[in-house]
Parts: C-alpha cells; sequence; structure tokens
C-alpha cells in the first residue's frame, strides 16, 4: 500500500467516524433542539468529509455533502429549525453518505445509490430557504474566453505598506508570474521611501512594473495578485491585440441586452473585481456620478475604445424598433428646403461680413457657414433610404416573368442596406423595372439554348448597388447571351444613324442601342436582345443627373451600370453670368472653358474645336437678354452623355455650391431651364438643363446646310478647365 | 533548504493529503491537529507558511490566526485559510485578524499548491 492508499483509507476510515458522530449528533439534537455545540460539531463532520473528499477527488461524495452541509449551516445559524421530519431526512442522507463512502472505497457506482441520492435532495429541498437553492459546488471559474498567443501585457503594482506585515512577500508573486508567462522585464521603485529616519524595515514601500510575455485572460493574471488585491494598486495594460479580440467577443454577444458591466466581464477586458470596484466607487458618488464606463476608465480598469465597443453593441441588442423614429416624408422635405435657405441666408452673410471687412464678424459668419455646413450634410442624411426595398420588388418581377417566358432565373441582390436619396431611390424604380425587363426578355436565353452553351439551366440577374466617390453605383448584370454587337451596327447603318464606312470603336457600338429611335423597331430589338425604350431608361437616369453605362460579351451576358449622385437637393453648380443675370451649369457636365473667337460670325451657330464641330448656343439670344455684350464672350463646353456643344457666356464665376430649388408648374413646360437657386447677395439664378441646351444645339447645328464651312478657330484658342 | 509549510486541520485524512501534496512539491511539513496543537508547534522552527482550517474544535482557524499575530517569532508568517463556499462573513472575518490568503473548499491538490507558490517563493 503506498502512502496515497494510505492517506485514502485514512480518509474512508475518518468519514465513518464522521458519519457516526452525525448520528450521534441527530439522535441528540431531537432530546435538545437548542445545544449549540451539537450543533456545530454535526455541521462541521459535514464540512469535514465535504473538504476532505474533495481533496481526494471524490466528486460524488461532494456533490452530495455539499447539499446536506447547506442545510445544516442553515440549521447551525437558526434560519430554519430542527423538527422530526429533518431528522428522519438527515439520517437518511448520512446513511446515503455512508453508502458513497463505500461505494467510493470499493471504486463502484451503484445507479440504484445514485437516484436514491435524487430522492432524497428532493426532500431536502422543502426545507431550504428559497435564496440557498441555487448554491452548488463552485469549479475553479474560468471566463472561458482563451486567448492563444502569448503577447505583451504590461502591469503595475504598488505593494500596500501592510504587505509585509500580512506575511506577503512581492517576490513570490512575480516568482509566481514567471509561472504564468515569460517576464521580460521587471523595474523595481520605491517612490515613497521615507529619508532613513521616519524609514520603517516592516512596511512596505515598493512598487514594480511587469513586463510580460502572457497568453491567458486578464482575469487569470489579476487572480495572481487576489490575496494582497484589497491593499495594493495594481493596473494591467493589455495588448492591443487582446483589445481587438475583445470588441470581437463583444461583437459576437447574443441575446438580451446585458449592463455594460457585465458584458465587459463577459468579453474578458474588465476582471469581476475591477467591476466591483468600479460600482463600489460609483454608488459613492452620489446622483452626479458619471456612467460606469466612464468610471472603469478613470480607474484604469478599461480602455476608452473597448467601453466604446461595449456600448455600441448594448445599443444594437437593445433591439432594431427603438433605434428608428418614423416621420412624414414632408416635415423631411420641409426641414431640407429651410436648410436650403439656411445655406443661402449663411453665404448672404459671409457677403456681407467680407464686404465690411470687419473681422469680428467675418469669424463669426465663418463658424456660422461651418456649421451650416455640417447641418446640411446631417439633413441630407436624413433622406438617405436604403435601396434594398426597391431591389427586393423585383423578386416578384422576376418570378412571374420567367414563368411565363418558361425560364428558370435566380436574381440575387447585393448591396441591399446602400442608401441614397429618398427621390433617387422613387424615381430609379422604373428605369430599373425596364432594364429587369429587358434582361428577362432578350438578355436571357431559354433552357435549350442554354444548355447548348453547356450554361447552367438556371439563369442568373444579379442587381447590386455600392457606394463609389460620392456616387452611387447600381449595376443590373444577367448572365445571358449578351449584345451582338454585328447586328446593332448593321441595324444602325439601316437606319442611318451612322454613315456608311464609319468605322466605331466597341463601347459606342453598345451605346447605339441609347439611341432614340433604335428602339422602336421591334425587329432589331428582337435580334440585339435589347433595346425596349433604352434611350426612355437614358434619359430618366440623366434627369437624376445620373449616367448609364453598357459592358457586355458575348455569350456571356451583359451588365448594366447606372451611376446616379447621392442627393438631388444640393449640387456643384458652375456659375456663368450674361449680362446682369447668373446662371448655373452642375459642374460634373462642364468640360471646359474657352474664349470665343472674336472673328465668328453673330450668326454662326458652331466653331471647330481642335478639329471637331462643337455646336454652341449663345444664351444672351437664348434668353433674350437685353444688355451689350462684353469684349470678350467666353464658352463654357458641356456634356451630356456623348453629345457636347457650348454656351457663350459673358462671365466665368467659378464653383457654387448650389441649393436646387423647383420651379413652380406653370414654368414646368419651359425648356432649357432645371430649376432655380438664389445666390448669397439674394438674387436668383436659374440652373440651366444642360441636355435639353445640348439637344437645342444640335438641331440648330443640324439646320446647317452640310456644305458650309466650318470656321476655324484661331491658333490662340485659350482653354481652361473648369 | 526546501521551505517548511504547517497544516492545522483536524481531519487526519485532509492532513495527510495536504502534507502529500506539499512533499511531492518539495516543502517540508508539519502538522497541527487543531490551533491549540499548532501553536503548541510554533516552537522557534522555521515555518514559512501556514495552511489552516477555519472549523476546528478547541481553538478554531480565526482565534488560531489572531493569537499567531501576538506569537513574536511568527506573526509575519503568511496563512492560508481553507475557506468553504458560502462562508463568505469567515473568509471576512479570517482577512481581519490576519490571513489575507484563502483557498476555497472543495478544492484539488493543483489549486492549493497555486496558491502556495503566490506566497513562497520557491
Amino acid at each position: 500500500m503506498n502512502e496515497m492508499q494510505q492517506a485514502e483509507q485514512a480518509f474512508f476510515e475518518e468519514a465513518r467516524d464522521m458519519l457516526r458522530q452525525i448520528e450521534e449528533s441527530l439522535l441528540r439534537l431531537e432530546n435538545d433542539a437548542q445545544d449549540v455545540e451539537t450543533l456545530n460539531s454535526l455541521f462541521r463532520a459535514a464540512h469535514t468529509i465535504k473538504g476532505s473528499a474533495g481533496l481526494f477527488g471524490f466528486d460524488r461524495i461532494v456533490a452530495f455533502t455539499h447539499h446536506v452541509e447547506t442545510l445544516l449551516e442553515h440549521l447551525r445559524t437558526g434560519a430554519i429549525g430542527f423538527e422530526a421530519d429533518l431528522a428522519a431526512a438527515l439520517l437518511s442522507c448520512a446513511d446515503h453518505m455512508g453508502q458513497l463512502v463505500e461505494e467510493t472505497a470499493a471504486q463502484i457506482v451503484d445507479p440504484g445509490t445514485e437516484a436514491a441520492g435524487g430522492a432524497l435532495l428532493g426532500r431536502l429541498e422543502s426545507w431550504l430557504p428559497a435564496s440557498a437553492k441555487v448554491a452548488e459546488p463552485q469549479p475553479g471559474s474560468s471566463s472561458g474566453h482563451e486567448l492563444i498567443q502569448a503577447r505583451l501585457w504590461h502591469l503595475t503594482v504598488a505593494f500596500g505598506a501592510d504587505t509585509f506585515r500580512n506575511g506577503m512577500d512581492p517576490l513570490a508573486f512575480i516568482g509566481y508570474l514567471s509561472a504564468l508567462g515569460d517576464v521580460c522585464h521587471v523595474a523595481c521603485d520605491a517612490p515613497e521611501m521615507p529619508e532613513a529616519e521616519d524609514f520603517d524595515p516592516e512596511t512596505c514601500y515598493l512598487r514594480w512594473e511587469v513586463s510580460l510575455q502572457y497568453a491567458g485572460t486578464k482575469e487569470a493574471l489579476a487572480g495572481v495578485f487576489e490575496f494582497i488585491r484589497d491593499d495594493c494598486e495594481m493596473h494591467i495594460t493589455a495588448p492591443d491585440a487582446a483589445v481587438g479580440e475583445w470588441v470581437e467577443i463583444l461583437g459576437r454577444m447574443k441575446g438580451e441586452a446585458q449592463r455594460i458591466g457585465d458584458m465587459l466581464v463577459g468579453c474578458g477586458a474588465v476582471t469581476r473585481h475591477e467591476l466591483a470596484a468600479a460600482v463600489a466607487a460609483q454608488s459613492g458618488m452620489g446622483r452626479e456620478a458619471p456612467p460606469l464606463g466612464e468610471v472603469l476608465v478613470a480607474q484604469k480598469a478599461a480602455n476608452p475604445e473597448i467601453v466604446q465597443a461595449a456600448l455600441t453593441r448594448q445599443r444594437e441588442q437593445r433591439g432594431e424598433e427603438s433605434r428608428f423614429i418614423r416621420v412624414a416624408a414632408d416635415k423631411l422635405d420641409a426641414l431640407i428646403n429651410l436648410v436650403g435657405e439656411l445655406v443661402i441666408a449663411g453665404a448672404g452673410a459671409n457677403l456681407l461680413a467680407s464686404r465690411l471687412k470687419e473681422p469680428r464678424m467675418l469669424e463669426a459668419t465663418r463658424s456660422v457657414t461651418d456649421l451650416v455646413e455640417e447641418i446640411r450634410n446631417g439633413a441630407l442624411q436624413l433622406r438617405m433610404v436604403q435601396i434594398g426595398e426597391t431591389f427586393s420588388r423585383f423578386r416578384r418581377v422576376v418570378h412571374d416573368v420567367s414563368r411565363d417566358l418558361g425560364r428558370q432565373v435566380h436574381l440575387e441582390i447585393e448591396g441591399a442596406d446602400t442608401e441614397l436619396d429618398k427621390s433617387v431611390v422613387e424615381r430609379i424604380a422604373d428605369p430599373l423595372m425596364h432594364l429587369v425587363r429587358n434582361a428577362l426578355d432578350h438578355g436571357i436565353e431559354g433552357p435549350e439554348e442554354r444548355r447548348a452553351a453547356e450554361k447552367p439551366e438556371q439563369a442568373l440577374l444579379l442587381l447590386r448597388a455600392f457606394h463609389d466617390s460620392g456616387s452611387i453605383i447600381i449595376e443590373v448584370s444577367d448572365d445571358g447571351r449578351g449584345l451582338d454587337r454585328a447586328r446593332i451596327l448593321e441595324k444602325a447603318r439601316e437606319r442611318g444613324l451612322i454613315a456608311p464606312g464609319v468605322e466605331l470603336p466597341d463601347e459606342d457600338v453598345l451605346n447605339l442601342i441609347f439611341q432614340p429611335g433604335f428602339s422602336t423597331a421591334q425587329k432589331v430589338t428582337n435580334l440585339s436582345g435589347r433595346g425596349v425604350g433604352m434611350d426612355v431608361v437614358r434619359k430618366n437616369i440623366e434627369a437624376l443627373r445620373g449616367t448609364v453605362a453598357i459592358a457586355s460579351t458575348e455569350g456571356q451576358g451583359t451588365t448594366i451600370v447606372i451611376r446616379l449622385p447621392l442627393t438631388l437637393a444640393i449640387i456643384d453648380g458652375f456659375l456663368i453670368g450674361v449680362g446682369n443675370s447668373s446662371y448655373v451649369v452642375p459642374l460634373d457636365m462642364v468640360v471646359e472653358c474657352l474664349q470665343l473667337p472674336g472673328d465668328i460670325a453673330p450668326a454662326c451657330n458652331f466653331l471647330d474645336l481642335r478639329g471637331e464641330v462643337l455646336p454652341f448656343i449663345r444664351l444672351r439670344q437664348l434668353f433674350d437678354i437685353d444688355a451689350p455684350p462684353p469684349l470678350h464672350e467666353n464658352v463654357v463646353v458641356v456634356r451630356s452623355g456623348a453629345a457636347r456643344a457650348g454656351l457663350v457666356v459673358d462671365a466665368l464665376m467659378g464653383e457654387f455650391q448650389t441649393v436646387i430649388k423647383p420651379l413652380g408648374q406653370i414654368f414646368r413646360n419651359l425648356h432649357g431651364i432645371g430649376g432655380s437657386t438664389i445666390l448669397g447677395n439674394g438674387e436668383v439664378a436659374l440652373i440651366l438643363d444642360v441636355a435639353a441646351l445640348i439637344t437645342l444645339a444640335m438641331n440648330a447645328d443640324a439646320k446647317r446646310a452640310p456644305s458650309q464651312e466650318v470656321v476655324r478657330a484661331p491658333g490662340t484658342l485659350r482653354t481652361a478647365r473648369a | 533548504m526546501g521551505k517548511t509549510v504547517m497544516i492545522v486541520d483536524d481531519s487526519a485524512s485532509a492532513r495527510t493529503m495536504l502534507g502529500l501534496t506539499l512533499k511531492g512539491a518539495g516543502y517540508d511539513v508539519v502538522e497541527g491537529s487543531d490551533g491549540k496543537h499548532a501553536l503548541s508547534l510554533l516552537d522557534g522552527r522555521k515555518v514559512h507558511l501556514i495552511i489552516s482550517d477555519v472549523n476546528m474544535p478547541n481553538m478554531d482557524g480565526i482565534a488560531f490566526v489572531k493569537a499567531l499575530k501576538q506569537t513574536p517569532n511568527y506573526k509575519f508568517t503568511p496563512v492560508i485559510m481553507l475557506t468553504t463556499d458560502g462562508q463568505e462573513s469567515k473568509k471576512q472575518e479570517g482577512k481581519a485578524a490576519g490571513a489575507k490568503a484563502w483557498v476555497t473548499k472543495p478544492f484539488s491538490p493543483t489549486q492549493l499548491l497555486d496558491a502556495v507558490s503566490k506566497l513562497v517563493l520557491q
């Protein structure tokens, strides 16, 4: 028999003794229920059995005795009274414990004993106060989030003055740390050390800084100092990587919103002890106490990022509903409108201030301008809605149409959470419907054709939205047969859209399908696969100040790319002047500016721009402005899609952030004007409808005889990018 | 030379088991069966650490620690209290008396050695 077996034998002997003692005590208590010494020894016996059994790892004995011990503790403290029924139950418990001890000694487990134990515990339940019922033996707790990689942690420990008097040895703790990880650096200093005559050898003045390569939790690291935690001042600085992991764990937390402290402890960023200390400090501060997160940061228990992450997560968990407020759209529009007025009024104040040249005034208006800009951005943000809802509508369309056509089509949606202006979303739905129907009608082949082309029978239609440098991109792609360039070219020639013999670059060929008239011929439409109302699609998108492009590979599919501005309410404009009037051209439509050659005849309406004919419109004539032209007139070259034209103006006044104000209903048939805006000085400027003006210029240009010679602009042509 | 640990517990089997654990880890062991017995063993011999149960007949752990703090050669000897879960008040009492370290029952031999090595530099 080895030492271990001897020790176990000793335990079994002792346990039998104790059980006898328990029996005697219980019988004695039947006579005198108030005998304190007997109650104590009864408790102690059960306690000793449990404690020793735990030491030997006899878990069955520990688990059962734990409940008995809890009950005896309540009996001893007087929380429950001694009664005959209870004594009977406890005697049965003692018998059961004896049974467990014998089975453990014999190394057997009888299922019948287990069942009997469960039944006995059920009987004990009725005597236990409610609060005690949850008590279970606690195994060594671990927070469960084990970091795998060793990282550099930093600890500062200022040992309490009583450390030595309490029998604690700072070196022992440092020694213990080196068992946990790799201690890279230890520095000791004693900033509180007094002069020699005041020095007390029993007092600890030491402060340690330790750098530790360690691969565990913060809780476990803090646990090293649990015996001196109450007396020392300790800070643990976690490595950045650990902070990142905590944020990740926070992100994965599921279920009900928790309290912030619990979340931080749960992810391992804050130890239970730190939390308790912070809660105590917070409640000590009374009514004005800062939030717990701030207390934790102030106590250096948590760093601000992790607290912020926890707060964000908490808000997320508090449910979607509370994060949104429903607002009537017209209220929002009214607000945006007011913000627009504010922008204008702010610009007016700014203008006035710069005229007055009063520095304090200038400073004040400048900060107002900055704030107004922020408000404007914020207000525009309010109108942003997700495109997902618009996209989802097409599920039904795709389902119905593909069934009617006998095709299998899978609709995939990407970027449903992409946001864009509410009014843009509303107005993009129709063009998108056109494109989706086109793809289904003409782009995607029937099952037989797909089989023959060795494609999966189920075709793919992809709707995709994403942000790209201040614009939103919406793509409609299919994996159908693609566009037949040769047929498009042939039909375009047939219709006289391009001169015979002219070769077009690939991209231009595809763009032909956007030409008005191209689509009207049903025959061409069916052959080319696309074209139903493509000119209408383009017009609608351009009305939203957007562009549309097409990419197609024969046999592999077609992608239509729509690029739209994020908002319709405000644009970057280019301000021009004619006589006393000002006009705004959307900046992204301006190509370049140049001086109108002086030798152009007043009746002439085109010029040669580096060898190409550029039709132009004199805004003076168009708007019938009665003011003498300046010495040098300027041309603003604008484009819409592939078409270009020049606008002849007096003055170029530069970029200008423009709040678009729609024109009243009575102006709705007015061509060439898209809206209005108000300048800083209170004047109204009209926003030009560039697409309409270009059409106007081209038509006027087309009227000129084909034989008429192009007037060459002089070589001194001045060009400048806007 | 090994460090000496004193075990104070009324359970002989617990003392044996603790003794085996500590001896296995390289400590010398002195055993006391209760507070009074333990005090009588502190006769000037070097003891680096005392592990004491709380619930003992004759003199319990708390009274033992209080007496220890009055004993000249041993007043700075660190004490680990063996407390029980749910006896928070006992733990606080022990701390007030001067036993700043504790191990909660039931514990495994490893948990005990862990606590010991936090207090005694090997």
